[in-house]
C-alpha cells in the first residue's frame, strides 16, 4: 500500500448531501490518508472510522466558513459536517469514550474534498453542535 | 478514482498507519484547503479558533498546545509580499521555517490581539523553532 503515498489521487466515501439530505460521494487524498496514518494508530482511525461516520451520520452540516481570511469559502460549497461519534482513540489506537462536551468537525471544500478534520469544543447549549457555530458559520445546511 | 467501502477505507487506513513511537514532528501544505496543518506531537487534540489566520491545536491528553492550522495560506503569502517584503528574506533553498510564519501572522494583525492569543502565537513559534519544521514555500506560493 505504501506504493501510492506519492499518488496524486484520491479515494471516494459517501456522505451525505448537504442539499437533498440524499446520498453522495465526498473524496479524501491519498496524500493526506499518508499524511494523517504515519502520525499514529490514533489518528489512522480517527481517519478510517470517524471520517466517514461523520460524513454519514452528522448532527447537523454548516456551510461557508465566515471567519475564514479565504473569501472564497464563503460561498456556497464550503461545508463543515458535524458528528457526534461514540468513541475516540488514544495515540495507540486503543477505543476510548467520546470526549465529554466535543463534537467532531470534518471540513469539505466546494471540489467535495474533506480536507480537515479534527476534535471541537461542543455548543453550550446543545452538545450536538460546535461552539460559536452562529458566528462561525454562514448558514447551517441541514 | 477509487471508490471504497468504509469497511475497505479503514481498513486502508490501518495498513497505512504507524505507531505513535515513530512519529516526527511536521508541517505540510494542503492545496485542498489552502492551509499549513503543523502537529509537534502524536497525541489526539481538539482544535481552537484563535483568529481568522490560525486555528491552535491542543492536546487531548494534556491540554498542551501541540500544533496548529494555518488557513488562507495563498492569500497570506500575497499579504507577506505586499506589506511586509522583507520576510521573502527568511526563504532559504525555497523553504520557510515555520516560526517565522507565525511571526509574521501576529505583524499582520490589523487590531491589537487578545493576550491569550499572543501566548498562542509565541508558543507555537517556540515549538517551531525546537523541532526545525519548515514547509516548502513554493507549494504555497510564497516563492
Amino acid at each position: 500500500m505504501a506504493s501510492d503515498s506519492e499518488t496524486p489521487g484520491r479515494v471516494s466515501l459517501s456522505a451525505i448531501d448537504p442539499q437533498t439530505g440524499k446520498d453522495t460521494e465526498v473524496l479524501i487524498s491519498h496524500r493526506r490518508m499518508h499524511t494523517v496514518a504515519r502520525r499514529s494508530l490514533g489518528h489512522a482511525k480517527e481517519c478510517g472510522l470517524l471520517v466517514p461516520y461523520t460524513l454519514q451520520q452528522p448532527t447537523a452540516i454548516f456551510e461557508g466558513l465566515r471567519k475564514d481570511e479565504d473569501e472564497d469559502r464563503r460561498i456556497p460549497g464550503w461545508y463543515c459536517y458535524c458528528a457526534k461519534p461514540a468513541c475516540s482513540f488514544d495515540e495507540n489506537g486503543e477505543e476510548q469514550p467520546p470526549y465529554p462536551n466535543e463534537v467532531f468537525l470534518v471540513f469539505v471544500n466546494r471540489d467535495k474534498v474533506a480536507y480537515n478534520w479534527r476534535w471541537a469544543r461542543a455548543d453550550k447549549n446543545d452538545d450536538r453542535l460546535p461552539e460559536n457555530y452562529e458566528e462561525r458559520f454562514e448558514r447551517r445546511a441541514l | 478514482m477509487t471508490v471504497m467501502s468504509n469497511e475497505e477505507f479503514a481498513k486502508r487506513m490501518m495498513l497505512l498507519a504507524k505507531p505513535a513511537s515513530e512519529f516526527k514532528p511536521t508541517a505540510y501544505y494542503d492545496s485542498d484547503g489552502d492551509c499549513i496543518e503543523f502537529l509537534a506531537k502524536p497525541d489526539p487534540f481538539y482544535e481552537e479558533r484563535i483568529d481568522d489566520l490560525v486555528t491552535v491545536y491542543y492536546s487531548q491528553k494534556t491540554g498542551e498546545v501541540i500544533g496548529s492550522l494555518i488557513k488562507g495560506v495563498s492569500k497570506l503569502a500575497k499579504r507577506l509580499a505586499e506589506r511586509l517584503p522583507g520576510f521573502m528574506i527568511t526563504i532559504e533553498d525555497r523553504r520557510i521555517r515555520l516560526e517565522h510564519l507565525f511571526l509574521a501572522g501576529m505583524w499582520l494583525q490589523t487590531s491589537e490581539p487578545q493576550a491569550i492569543h499572543v501566548l498562542a502565537y509565541k508558543k507555537l513559534a517556540e515549538i517551531a523553532e525546537r523541532t526545525s519544521v519548515e514547509v516548502s514555500a513554493e507549494l504555497c506560493g510564497a516563492a
